[in-house]
This record gives C-alpha cells, sequence and structure tokens, in this order.
C-alpha cells in the first residue's frame, strides 16, 4: 500500500525526501509540501509514515482491495523508543500496535566515520572493526576445542 | 498612512475569508469537527476545553511544533519579529504621529524586529527551504509558495534600508525610493493571501486545537501514545 501525504499536516520540512529510499516522495514546487509522486514505485517500506514530525503521511490501500475507509495511521515516539500503528479497517474496526524501535537514545549511535580509523593489522585478527566493544561485551566467545586423547 | 493600514487590515480579512470560501477549508473543517463529534469517546467540558486552548496558544507561543531547533529558531525570529514589527508601525501611525513624539523603545522595537525578520526570514530562506535543500534547486531558487516568505524578507530589508537613507539623507530621492519599495513589498505581503500562506498563522492554530480536542475526547485518528519506554541502555 503506497503512500501519500496530507498536505494539510505537512509543514514542508523536507525529511520524508530525504529518507524516501525510492526518491519519490518529493516537495511540490507551488505549494511546498511533500508529496509521492509515482506510488506504483513506492517500496511501502514506510520509512516516511514512521519518520514524518507531524505524522502528515498516510497509506492509501489499492482500490481492488481496499475499499474507501480504512487508515492507517502511525505515532513515532523516538524518546520511548516505540512505534505505534492505528489501524481502522473497512468495517469500522480498530486495532493498535506498539513496538520497539530501538532500545539506546536517539542519536546516541556513532556513525562509522566518528569511530577511530582502524589499524590495518586488525586484518590479522578474526574481529570485526570495533568488536566487541561495539557489541557490549567483554570478549568474543572462543570455541574450544577439546584434546585428543 | 492610517488609511493606508486600515486598508492593508481589509486586504487580509478579504484575502482569509476568500481563502476559507474559494478552497472550502471552511466545509473541510466543518465536516472534520462533525466526524470528530460522532466518533467521541467521551464528551470534554468547559474548563478542559480552556485548558487545551491554553496549551495549544502556548504551544504556538514557542512554535512547538516544529521538530527541528533551527527551523523553529528560525520560525520565532520570524514570527516575533513581524508581530513586534506590525505592532510598533501601528502604535507610530496611530499613536505617536511625529517622530519626536515617538518612544525610544517603539523606534528600537520597529528596527529589531525588521532585523528578526531578515535573519530569521533569510536564513530559513537560503538554507531550509525544501526545495532548495532537499531537492537540489537553486538558492536563489522563487517560486509561489515563496510569495509569503519572500515579500515579508523583502518589506523587512526594505524598511531597514529606508530607515538607513533618511536617518542619513533625510529627503533624498534614495529615501524615497526605498520607501516606496518598502510600501510595495508590504502591499504584496497583504493583498496575496488568497495565494501565499499567510493565512497560516490563524488556520494552523484553529487545527491544532482540534487536533487537541480529538486527542482529549478519544476520536484521534492517531494512535495513543506507547505506555512503555522501550529505550534501556544508555
Amino acid at each position: 500500500m503506497p503512500t501519500y501525504a496530507d498536505m494539510t499536516r505537512c509543514d514542508g520540512c523536507g525529511e520524508c525526501v530525504d529518507i524516501c529510499p525510492s526518491d519519490i516522495m518529493h516537495i511540490d514546487p507551488v505549494y511546498r509540501r511533500s508529496y509521492n509522486i509515482e506510488p506504483n514505485f513506492c517500496w511501502e517500506c514506510y520509512s516516511c509514515v514512521k519518520y514524518c514530525p507531524q505524522q502528515a503521511i498516510d497509506v492509501r490501500g489499492y482500490a481492488d482491495f481496499a475499499p474507501l475507509g480504512h487508515k492507517v495511521r502511525v505515532l513515532r515516539e523516538p524518546e520511548k523508543g516505540a512505534v505505534s500503528w492505528k489501524i481502522r479497517y473497512c468495517d469500522g474496526r480498530m486495532k493498535e500496535f506498539t513496538f520497539p524501535i530501538r532500545t539506546t537514545p536517539w542519536g546516541s549511535i556513532k556513525a562509522p566515520q566518528e569511530y577511530p580509523e582502524p589499524d590495518p593489522e586488525g586484518l590479522r585478527s578474526p574481529l570485526l572493526a570495533h568488536e566487541p566493544e561495539a557489541l557490549h561485551i567483554a570478549t568474543l566467545p572462543v570455541l574450544q576445542v577439546p584434546k585428543a586423547a | 498612512m492610517k488609511a493606508y493600514l486600515v486598508l492593508m487590515v481589509l486586504a487580509v480579512v478579504a484575502g482569509t475569508i476568500f481563502d476559507i470560501v474559494h478552497k472550502r477549508s471552511g466545509v473541510y473543517f466543518s465536516l472534520r469537527r462533525q466526524k470528530a463529534r460522532a466518533a467521541a469517546q467521551r464528551s470534554v467540558g468547559a474548563g478542559e476545553a480552556l485548558s487545551l486552548a491554553l496549551a495549544t496558544a502556548a504551544e504556538a507561543a514557542v512554535s512547538g511544533e516544529f521538530d527541528k531547533t533551527p527551523r523553529r529558531i528560525a520560525h520565532l525570529l520570524t514570527m516575533y519579529g513581524f508581530l513586534a514589527h506590525a505592532v510598533t508601525t501601528v502604535l507610530m501611525v496611530f499613536v505617536h504621529s511625529t517622530a519626536a513624539a515617538t518612544p525610544a523603545w517603539v523606534s528600537t522595537l520597529w528596527s529589531a524586529g525588521a532585523w528578526m525578520v531578515v535573519i530569521g526570514g533569510l536564513w530559513f530562506f537560503l538554507f531550509m527551504r525544501a526545495n532548495v535543500v532537499h531537492d537540489g534547486d537553486a538558492p536563489w531558487h522563487v517560486g509561489r509558495a515563496d510569495l509569503f516568505v519572500g515579500s515579508l524578507i523583502a518589506a523587512m530589508a526594505f524598511a531597514l534600508l529606508w530607515q538607513f537613507a533618511q536617518a542619513n539623507y533625510p529627503g533624498s530621492t534614495a529615501a524615497h525610493t526605498l520607501f516606496g519599495m518598502y510600501l510595495f513589498f508590504t502591499t504584496l505581503l497583504f493583498v496575496t493571501v488568497p495565494w501565499s500562506k499567510f493565512a497560516h498563522m490563524f488556520f494552523k492554530p484553529v487545527v491544532a486545537y482540534q487536533r487537541r480536542i480529538e486527542e482529549a475526547n478519544g476520536s484521534s485518528d492517531l494512535p495513543r501514545p506507547s505506555a512503555q519506554n522501550f529505550i534501556v541502555r544508555n
């Protein structure tokens, strides 16, 4: 189900344009509000739906199997690490779901370029870059091969 | 100037009413209120409605609806700059009719307001406009969506230039020309309400208040905030 922007809620910040992996969220040149330029090419990843700070982006079902009346709304709460969905079915039923999206505070994960450059000697090590500290463990488990009797 | 200011106020009122009727936003909003009332799970009392109105006003006063800090600061500068400039202009025209009778704080606030609009507006115009930042257009790209912010920045910039010319070269052709430009862009700002986003300052708080009412009476289509905090590690 591709996305569409509610222009009365959108404030034209452009976050959806940045996050869309398919590059189909654009800004209307007249009203400076976002819109999905090509719903057929929408991957339905819902990154824009979840990321929109104004909850201005909704999900539109294809007309052949989702008649008018349904609604999919989302509330992302980065301070709680949660994303909640409210689904209104065509027959009027409502369901709400909440999922964790992360367990660390928003903005606390360092970008790769913020880490020190790995030592070339690390190529001889079985560890990947920044292991084991990046995994929040002291050491990686080592396979213990029993000695032959 | 008194007649000019009254005309500009009338232009804003007429433009806003035309905007509401022409775009049918009034009908749409009324339908939304009816739907919300029908879907309400509980009624909101007068006291609660008043507190929601105050909360909406408090949010608007600090531009709390903006997610990003730079955008919020730019909006605050522009909003309070415009208000300061508009109020002091009215004071200068209707209360203190001569320069000698104008208190220093009024003229200072008039200039400060214009500077705030120019700084906040240009910050937004050059670095934060979605078409420029996100769609890769040139920074000087101008479209209909820029009618409000563009005419506002231009009006305030010419106000400051006119103030400088009037202080240093009073009665000169340059001073008259700059005053003419100030009036032109101010008129453009106020008479283009149906085509610009000028009326957002009236519509946005009303819609924000309605959204709070819908959250309070249970008719909001947004999910309820999560009861659980999943942030467990630092």
